[in-house]
C-alpha cells in the first residue's frame, strides 16, 4: 500500500481551482460535479453483544437502478473482535484537491474500545479490503488510547482525536497517521487539553476547534447522571493556533452545553461560523469569531418531554448534527425524542426552523418502517452531497444503546432516509427505504456513521 | 489451578482451568470459549461479570468499574485473576443491568 504526495505543497491554495487531487475545488464544485451517491458505507458492529463476531464495514446499496438497493451488498469483518467501531474517515480530503497523485481511497477505522486503528482501501467499491492493522499497543505507547474522530490534513496524513491517555483517564489528545497511515507521532503537546472528544480545523483562519465528551473511563462502561453531578462530563470547546497546535482560547458552554459533541464548521474555507451539539443540555451553540475572539452562543433549546410514568422530562438528547454542502441547513437528530430537523441556517446566528419528521424514540409518530418496528430514534446523520437525501441510523454506543433503546441490541438498527426539497426546506420520510442491520447471518448489528466514497459534509474541508 | 466456572443468564454453564495469574478472559479464550470484551486494559466495562462465588483480584486498577458495583462482586474478566475456584456470571446482560435509564 502507499499513497503518493506530489512534491509541490500548496501555496497556491486558495486561488487554485482546477483539482488535480482528491475532492472538489470548492463546496459548491461538490454539489455540481458530484454524481449521485450509490455506495454507502456504513460502521456495523457486535461488540457488547452477545454474538460472536467483529465489528464490520458494510458496504450498503444506495443506487435506486441496482437490484440489491438497500441492501448489505458485503461486510468488510475486523481482524478481532470487540473494537467498537464508531466514526471512520478518509486518508484525504479536498482539504488535499491541489495535490497531485494523492486520492481519496482509504478509510481510517478507529476501535474506540480497542485503540485498534484498522486501513481499509476501497479501491474495488464494492469489495474493499483490510490492508493495514494499527495495534493497540501502538497507540498506547504514545500515551493515548480510544480513537474517535478521524480528519485528513492539507497534503496526506490523518489526525485522529484521542479520548484518553494509556490508562483510559484524562488526558486525550490527538494522534498523527503519516501518508502511509502508518504512526507518525502524538500532534499535540499532553496537557493542552483534559477532555477530547471531535475536532474541525478551518486551515484558511489557521484554526482548529475541539470538543469534550468525558474520560474513557468514564463514558464507556455506560452513562451514570452521577458523572455528571461530578463534573466528569464536558462542556467546553477549545479553539487551537492549527499551526501551532496550542490552545488559544477556551470558551465554557456552562450548564446549557452540557457534553458538545460534534464540531461543524460551515464548509465555506472563508467561514468563521459553525456549530456544536450539546448533547444532555439538548442546545445547539452556534460559535464564530468577532473582534478577535471566538465566542459561542446557543442559539436552539430542544425542550425535554414528559413521558407518562416517567420520573423526569426526558431530554431530546440531539447526538448529531451536520451542515448542508451549501452552508444553507444544519440538520441534526433528537435520538431519545425520536426526530430529524433541519433548520435554515442563511443567517447563522439565528437558525430558523425549516422541517422535521418524527420518526422513532420514545416520541416518534411513525413507528414502524416498510414492517420493520423502529425502537432508537435518529442518531448518525449524512446527507446527500447535493443536499437532497438525508440518511440515518440509529445506534449511538453499544453501552448508552442498553441504557435507553436496549432493542438495538435484541433486533439490530435500521438505516433510513429522508428525501430532501433544499429550495422549498422540507423533508419526507421515504417509507420504501429501509435497510436492516437486525437481519444479517451472524446476528442483528448496530450500525453508526455513515460515508460515501465521493467525500460528504462531515469530513470535507477546503484550504 | 483454579477453576472458573462461567454461568450466563441464558443458563449456559461451562468451566474452564486457569493458570496461576491468568486472568479469567483468557482462561475462557484458551478453552475456545468467548466472552464479551473490549478494552482489555480495565476500562470500557464491556467484560463485566459477577463473582457468585470463590475469589479474584484484579491485577490492575479497574478503571470501567464504580465502587460500589466492585463491593457487590462485580469484576472486569479481562483483568481478573482467580485466586481459588470460582463461579462467575458473565455475558453482556450483566454489565447491562449497572446502568439504568435516569429519566425513567
Amino acid at each position: 500500500m502507499s499513497t503518493h504526495t506530489a512534491d509541490s505543497h500548496g501555496e497556491e491554495g486558495h486561488s487554485h481551482h482546477e483539482t488535480v487531487g482528491p475532492g472538489y475545488a470548492t463546496p459548491q464544485a461538490a454539489i455540481e460535479q458530484s454524481e449521485r451517491e450509490r455506495v454507502a458505507y456504513v460502521v456495523g458492529l457486535y461488540t457488547g453483544t452477545d454474538v460472536d463476531a467483529p465489528d464490520f464495514l458494510a458496504v450498503v446499496d444506495v443506487d435506486p437502478d441496482s437490484g440489491t438497493y438497500g441492501e448489505i451488498t458485503d461486510r468488510i469483518e475486523m481482524p478481532t473482535k470487540g473494537d467498537e467501531l464508531h466514526h471512520f474517515g478518509w486518508n484525504a480530503c479536498s482539504s488535499s484537491c491541489h495535490m497531485e497523485g494523492l486520492e481519496r481511497r482509504y478509510l481510517v477505522m478507529p476501535g474506540n474500545r480497542s485503540s485498534r486503528i484498522t486501513i481499509v482501501d476501497t479501491e474495488n467499491r464494492a469489495h474493499p479490503e483490510i490492508v493495514r492493522v494499527i495495534d493497540p499497543e501502538e497507540v498506547h505507547e504514545l500515551d493515548l488510547s480510544a480513537p474517535h474522530t478521524v480528519h485528513c490534513p492539507t497534503g496526506g496524513g490523518v489526525m485522529i482525536s484521542m479520548l484518553g491517555n494509556a490508562e483510559g483517564e484524562l488526558p486525550g489528545g490527538f494522534l498523527e497517521l503519516n501518508e502511509d497511515l502508518e504512526i507518525e507521532g502524538r500532534w499535540d503537546l499532553p496537557g493542552e487539553i483534559e477532555m477530547n472528544y471531535d475536532f474541525w480545523y478551518q486551515p484558511r483562519h489557521n484554526v482548529m476547534i475541539s470538543s469534550e465528551w468525558a474520560a474513557p473511563e468514564t463514558y464507556q462502561p455506560g452513562f451514570d447522571i452521577e458523572d455528571v453531578e461530578a463534573g466528569k462530563y464536558g462542556h467546553r470547546l477549545h479553539f487551537w493556533n492549527w499551526e501551532e497546535k496550542t490552545v488559544e482560547q477556551t470558551v465554557d458552554l456552562g450548564e446549557e452545553g452540557m457534553v458538545p459533541l460534534e464540531v461543524r464548521f460551515l464548509h465555506s474555507p472563508e467561514a468563521t461560523h459553525g456549530y456544536v451539539n450539546a448533547a444532555l443540555s439538548s442546545n445547539i451553540f452556534h460559535f464564530f469569531e468577532a473582534d478577535g475572539e471566538w465566542h459561542a452562543e446557543k442559539v436552539i433549546d430542544f425542550e425535554g418531554r414528559d413521558l407518562e410514568g416517567w420520573e423526569m422530562p426526558v431530554p431530546a438528547l440531539p447526538t448529531d448534527i451536520l451542515v448542508s454542502m451549501d452552508d444553507r441547513y444544519l440538520f441534526g437528530a433528537n435520538w431519545l425524542h425520536g426526530e430529524v430537523w433541519m433548520y435554515d441556517v442563511s443567517d447563522p446566528a439565528n437558525p430558523r426552523h425549516a422541517d422535521s419528521i418524527s420518526v422513532g424514540g420514545y416520541f416518534g409518530d411513525v413507528r414502524e418502517v416498510k414492517g420493520r418496528e423502529l425502537a432508537a430514534g435518529p442518531q448518525m446523520v449524512q446527507l446527500s452531497l447535493d443536499g437532497e437525501r438525508l440518511y440515518w441510523t440509529t445506534s449511538l454506543y453499544s453501552t448508552w444503546d442498553d441504557q435507553f433503546f436496549p432493542e438495538e441490541k435484541e433486533n439490530g438498527s435500521v438505516m433510513l432516509k429522508a428525501d430532501v426539497d433544499p429550495r422549498r426546506g422540507t423533508m419526507t420520510l421515504d417509507e420504501e427505504f429501509l435497510v436492516d442491520f437486525g437481519d444479517l447471518p451472524d446476528g442483528p448489528a448496530r450500525a453508526h456513521e455513515i460515508r460515501w466514497p465521493d467525500g460528504d459534509c462531515t469530513s470535507d474541508v477546503w484550504q | 489451578m483454579p477453576r472458573v466456572s462461567l454461568e450466563w443468564t441464558n443458563g449456559r454453564r461451562e468451566t474452564v482451568p486457569a493458570r496461576p495469574g491468568e486472568r479469567t478472559l483468557e482462561a475462557a479464550e484458551g478453552s475456545g470459549i468467548d466472552l464479551p470484551f473490549g478494552c482489555r486494559i480495565g476500562v470500557c466495562g464491556t467484560c463485566t461479570g459477577r463473582v457468585l462465588s470463590g475469589e479474584m483480584r484484579h491485577v490492575e486498577s479497574p478503571r470501567g468499574l464504580r465502587e460500589r458495583d466492585s463491593r457487590d462482586g462485580y469484576v472486569l474478566t479481562c483483568i481478573a485473576v482467580p485466586s481459588t475456584d470460582c463461579t462467575v456470571e458473565v455475558g453482556t446482560d450483566v454489565r447491562a443491568r449497572l446502568f439504568e435509564n435516569p429519566w425513567r
